[in-house]
């Protein structure tokens, strides 16, 4: 024991020796004790100064509503149906705001500011470098991510304000008990649908460390801010063009609710194989509060949501889009060996690509978007225009074009090869691949091990390799049979 | 000053500057509260934000800081400690939402942020953001605060909450008998910092003086064991302000306790008390 | 050149099998060293645990219980009695204050790691006894001091034993047997007997704790009925052999039979809370604290997941959710309650 620096050793180690001896003789459990006094005088307190009308005071509105939103009968569907509402309600407003974004900063801005730079005589490097890069990248991840998010989570945040996330994790806590998991894990996978790197963080509130891992393993497979546009964008374009133009919104809807009901599957079978395997262990304990339910201020939430998500979408944007318009532009016009970076890897990762259903432009797409999802679209298409030499669609190697509408994008990728299946799959992929690379850093930071940092970012991916190659398989078979 | 002011619960040790008739109303106080936002270089006094989960803290610290912290209606919101400045009359706080915690007495991880810094983080005042629908379950965070410090707020949010359930709460004898000041409000609304805001200052700068609320009853069990490390513990350090939740603390074998008392930090608490005591 | 090979090959060898601390030797070694170590702890703890008891340790019972041949344990014996461990008194083994030292802190640092495991690992509980078993040679003394500070200082293991005090003494004796106890007697189950595991199995199965209340209602030479916690259970006195207990003078058996458990409580139903089972522990048993399930608190059933579990419970004001085993925990009124 090292001597105290201002009192002398030996007092505090007598204090602490007294502790220790008086520790035995306390009968049972001192917090016990101690706990039941304080409510016993809390009780003593209140009624004195508290006067309330009957002890049944729970309002009889919540009540029901709870009885509704929790009942064996709608409880499950109610939650999927308020899912994919929020999710209707996204794709089709956000058309509209989408296409003016884009022919405010795509097809004026661009040439405009490419106007600019040639006038001012920048060399032809530096204007590709600039604006058809870095300008591009970050005008096409504000256009098309903001305006969908900007609908989605006000949106979700109404639902949150209004109290119905804990009753989700209260209907799913059963099967998170199954599968190993704690039922909060529900509230942190809502989390990540903002972004995963904050969920990650509220994974703070399961106090159990192994449950608390699996909530961060499993965070991934919420799909979140950079993800949800991909998902959002592919629905329209190639399955909700399935379909006359009434059902379009309804089927790109159920799309995107089957690919976040996937995602929590897989939460739960992750979970399952985690727990049985390098999370070995029982179940802890669960306790949840469930709050009253309040109604959430409309206008002031649709304000600040809006604002916040403006804010961090357009951060986002300027943070990582920027400097990846630079690399995209850079991969596409350094050339070795007569051929551009990004033609030999795409040359090279083709046939893995084709195999699972995606192409080598995807993968190259999801490498260079590491560090943010964001631009995981814009790279597939301007890659796309490069390899498939549709010079005059596009203004030039490595330039991120104008496309006004989502029809525009559909022929684009169609031209580059695109099926059906390449676009579910690349739905599919969105869902499963490694984390970000700032999620990455929040697990390391988080868990303070490399071990499970490198366990949460390569289980999604393989994951995601599977469940591509294995869709494809099916689809292949599927479509050969009848023909 | 106190004709319009609620007769404050604790006496008012210095008595305040004469100010104009008009100090009082709510308007003149909120013209006196600059939001910083999170430009708190120098402050005069820190200020921590304590409560059960879900009770309003982050949007009492939004309303005061003018920051965006994110709040919504579930408890475990806030996972993490944030700082925001506020300037209110001569003085810049420093104010630091916790997590929300249930009791002080556990050894939950999901608590330690706001456990560690309401036992170490010596903040000037404590604010306790109470659920006034939920009140006796919140009074149990609340009482054992009080077992620490002696400069406390209680924040009686959701004021509008138990209005429409038809609850009411008396909140002067509420002040009575914990002895600190008791601040009804609906921080949502803005109804009720002006009066906080000015709480919080007399508080902090001594003009109002708490007695706040020990546990009357030890329980049986303990007491001869909690009396003894008291003793033990006062003939050590005979200025500690709150030997008894030391000494339960030591009893439950808290380890940042022994620590504290090992490594002589229970030298410096005692010594900041006194110098403390000192100034007034 | 050619020789060359052969000569690299067999230094390499060489240097795998031989290299200090690191080398196959030098492990195995230690490995041997550890085993010695483990055997004259296990047979420090037998004589302690027999001399709690009131039991004479012999050579034949040493033998026994480390099941391991006379001849080891009589040569085991006199390497504690070398190592000035254990003495000779009429021929019979006796600890010396070294040994009690020793044997003292490994059957600590066993209850201590049962707790570790029963209460911050979520490691089934089958598995609790025989890992303990292992780590009880591994801890030193502060760190077996360091997790005791870590898990808040328990007094009892979960298997209800008495985790002795760093320099105190082994509380023996976990009461008389459920076999022997007198029919419609209060009884508190103090210690489930771990040992052997086929017994304890299914104990464990059959979901008996320490901390439950019970009472015998009828014994026969074949079978011993009782009731506990809010059931009728029959074992074969084989295994209520191993169940222990002590009389609980303030209870009348009728006090018992009014005991639910919340678990049991009907939708919309409303009772009083009498208190937390004492299976419940650590952690768990303080956040249950915490949140009010305090005894002479008024709960009532809200509502039930859908898919049956958790239900939510009105608690002082707030709906909180608890997963059925939790409710298993938590010990109230029979008898409905009114408005306080
Ligand atoms: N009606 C009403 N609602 C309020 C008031 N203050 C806060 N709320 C709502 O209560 C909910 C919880 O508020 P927060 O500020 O997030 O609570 P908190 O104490 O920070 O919660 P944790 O961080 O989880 O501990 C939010 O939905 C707020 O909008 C109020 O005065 N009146
Ligand atoms: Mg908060």
């Amino acid at each position: 024991m090292p001597p105290s620096p201002s009192q002398p050793a030996s007092q505090s180690d007598q204090i602490l020796a007294a502790a220790k001896q008086w520790r035995q003789q306390i009968p049972g459990d001192l917090h016990e004790h101690v706990v039941e006094a304080i409510y016993g005088q809390a009780a003593r307190i209140a009624e004195r100064s508290v006067s309330s009308p009957s002890q049944a005071a729970r309002p009889t509105f919540d009540r029901s509503l709870d009885h509704i939103l929790t009942s064996k009968l709608w409880g499950f569907p109610i939650m999927i149906l308020l899912f994919a509402v929020m999710f209707w309600i996204t794709i089709t407003g956000a058309n509209i705001p989408s296409a003016w974004l884009s022919w405010l900063l795509i097809d004026q801005g661009h040439s405009w500011l490419r106007g600019i730079f040639q006038s001012v005589g920048s060399p032809e490097w530096l204007t590709g470098f600039v604006v058809d890069g870095m300008y591009l990248a970050t005008a096409w991840v504000v256009s098309v991510m903001l305006p969908p998010m900007a609908i989605f989570f006000p949106l979700f945040t109404l639902l949150e304000d209004f109290g119905y996330l804990p009753r989700v994790a209260f209907n799913l806590d059963r099967l998170f008990k199954v599968s190993g998991g704690h039922g909060k894990q529900a509230m942190t996978t809502m989390m990540g649908f903002g972004c995963n790197a904050a969920g990650v963080v509220a994974t703070r509130i399961i106090d159990s460390p192994r449950e608390r891992l699996l909530a961060i393993i499993t965070n991934n497979f919420a799909l979140c801010n950079g993800r949800w546009p991909t998902q959002f964008l592919i629905a329209t374009v190639f399955l909700g063009s399935l379909v006359p133009a009434v059902l379009a919104g309804l089927v790109a809807a159920a799309a995107v609710t089957s690919v976040a009901m996937l995602g929590v599957l897989l939460t739960f079978l992750v979970s399952w194989g985690l727990s049985r395997t390098l999370l070995k262990g029982e179940v802890s304990t669960f306790s949840l509060e469930l709050p009253p339910y309040r109604p959430p201020r409309f206008w002031q939430t649709l304000y600040t949501s809006l604002i916040d998500r403006t804010l961090f979408v357009l951060w986002r944007a300027v943070v990582f889009a920027l400097p990846a318009g630079a690399v995209i532009w850079l991969v596409a016009n350094v050339y070795v060996g007569g051929e551009s970076l990004a033609e030999h890897f795409i040359r090279v990762a083709d046939p893995l690509g084709l195999f699972i259903g995606l192409n080598g432009v995807i993968l190259l797409a999801y490498v260079i978007a590491i560090p943010a999802n964001e631009i995981v679209i814009p790279t597939v298409l301007m890659l796309t225009v490069m390899t498939t030499g549709l010079q005059d669609v596009g203004a030039g190697t490595g330039v991120m074009f104008e496309l006004q509408s989502g029809d525009a994008v559909g022929q684009l990728l169609t031209a580059g090869g695109w099926t059906t299946l390449t676009a579910v799959n690349l739905m599919l992929f969105s869902l499963l691949h490694n984390p970000c690379s700032t999620t990455i850093y929040t697990i390391y930071r988080e868990t303070g091990s490399a071990k499970w940092t490198m366990v949460s970012t390569l289980l999604p991916l393989a994951l995601g390799f599977v469940v591509c190659a294995l869709t494809a398989w099916g689809w292949r078979l599927l479509s050969v049979a009848p023909g | 000053m106190s004709s319009a002011h609620p007769p404050s619960p604790t006496e008012n040790v210095a008595t305040a500057p004469v100010v104009d008739a008009c100090a009082s109303c709510s308007v003149y106080r909120a013209a006196n509260l600059k939001k910083l936002g999170v430009a708190m270089e120098d402050w005069d006094f820190v200020v921590a934000l304590a409560g059960n989960p879900n009770t309003g803290k982050s949007t009492v610290f939004n309303a005061l800081t003018g920051l965006r912290q994110h709040t919504g209606n579930w408890p475990g919101k806030t996972v993490a400690r944030a700082e925001g400045g506020y300037a209110y009359g001569d003085h810049r706080f420093k104010l630091v939402d916790l997590p929300g915690t249930y009791s002080l007495l556990s050894t939950s991880l999901d608590e330690q942020i706001a456990r560690d810094f309401i036992l170490f983080g010596q903040p000037d005042v404590t604010v306790i953001v109470a659920d006034a629908t939920r009140l006796e379950r919140n009074l149990n965070l609340v009482l054992q605060i009080l077992e620490i410090t002696d400069r406390a707020v209680v924040c009686l949010n959701l004021m509008d909450e138990a209005r429409r359930h038809g609850i009411t709460v008396d909140d002067r004898q509420l002040a009575r008998d914990l002895g600190v000041p008791v601040v009804p409000a609906s921080a949502r609304f803005g109804r009720g910092l002006p009066e906080l805001l000015q709480a919080i200052n007399e508080v902090a700068t001594g003009q109002v003086v708490c007695r706040p609320q020990r546990l009357e009853t030890v329980p049986a069990a303990i007491r001869p064991a909690l009396t003894a490390v008291v003793g033990e513990l006062e003939a050590a350090y005979p200025n500690l302000p709150n030997p008894r939740w030391v000494a339960l603390r030591l009893l439950s074998g808290d380890e940042s306790m022994v620590d504290a008392l090992r490594g002589g930090q229970l030298g410096t608490l005692h010594s900041l008390a006194t110098t403390e005591s000192n100034k007034e | 050149m050619n020789h060359a090979l052969p000569v690299v090959a067999s230094l390499i060898a060489m240097a795998v099998v031989f290299w200090p601390r690191y080398g196959l030797w030098a492990r195995w070694q230690l490995a041997q060293e550890l085993a010695r170590r483990i055997r004259r702890e296990d047979a420090l703890k037998h004589l302690i645990k027999s001399e709690a008891n009131g039991r004479v340790a012999t050579l034949n019972s040493l033998a026994g219980a480390l099941q391991i041949s006379a001849a080891n344990a009589a040569s085991l014996l006199e390497e504690l009695e070398e190592r000035e461990l254990v003495t000779f008194e009429d021929g019979r083994p006796l600890l010396r204050p070294a040994g009690r030292a020793m044997a003292l802190h490994v059957v600590r640092a066993h209850r201590l790691w049962e707790s570790y495991l029963a209460e911050q690992t979520g490691v089934p509980e089958l598995e609790w006894h025989p890992r303990a078993e292992e780590r009880e040679h591994l801890l030193t003394p502060e760190e077996a001091d360091a997790l005791a500070a870590r898990l808040g200082h328990p007094t009892r293991d979960p298997h209800g034993d008495v985790i002795p005090p760093p320099h105190g003494d082994l509380e023996g004796d976990p009461g008389q047997s459920l076999n022997t106890a007198a029919p419609q007697t209060p009884v508190l189950i103090t210690h489930i007997e771990d040992e052997p595991d086929t017994v304890y199995r299914q104990l464990v199965a059959l979901g008996l704790r320490p901390g439950m209340r019970a009472f015998v209602i009828e014994k026969t030479p074949s079978r011993v009925r009782f009731w506990v916690d809010g059931n009728e259970q029959i074992l074969a006195p084989i295994l209520a052999q191993n169940v222990f207990v002590r009389p609980l003078p303030e209870f009348r058996t009728e006090d018992l039979v009014e005991e639910e458990f919340l678990s049991g409580l009907k939708p919309q139903a409303r009772t009083r809370v009498i208190g937390l089972s004492p299976a419940c522990r650590g952690q768990e048993r303080r956040r249950l604290l915490d949140l009010g399930f305090v005894p002479g608190t008024v709960v009532e059933v809200e509502m039930i997941s859908p898919a049956g579990d958790p239900t939510a419970y009105r608690v002082r004001g707030t709906i909180v959710a608890l997963r059925r085993e939790q409710a298993n925990l938590i010990r109230v009124s029979s008898k409905e309650a009114s408005d306080r």
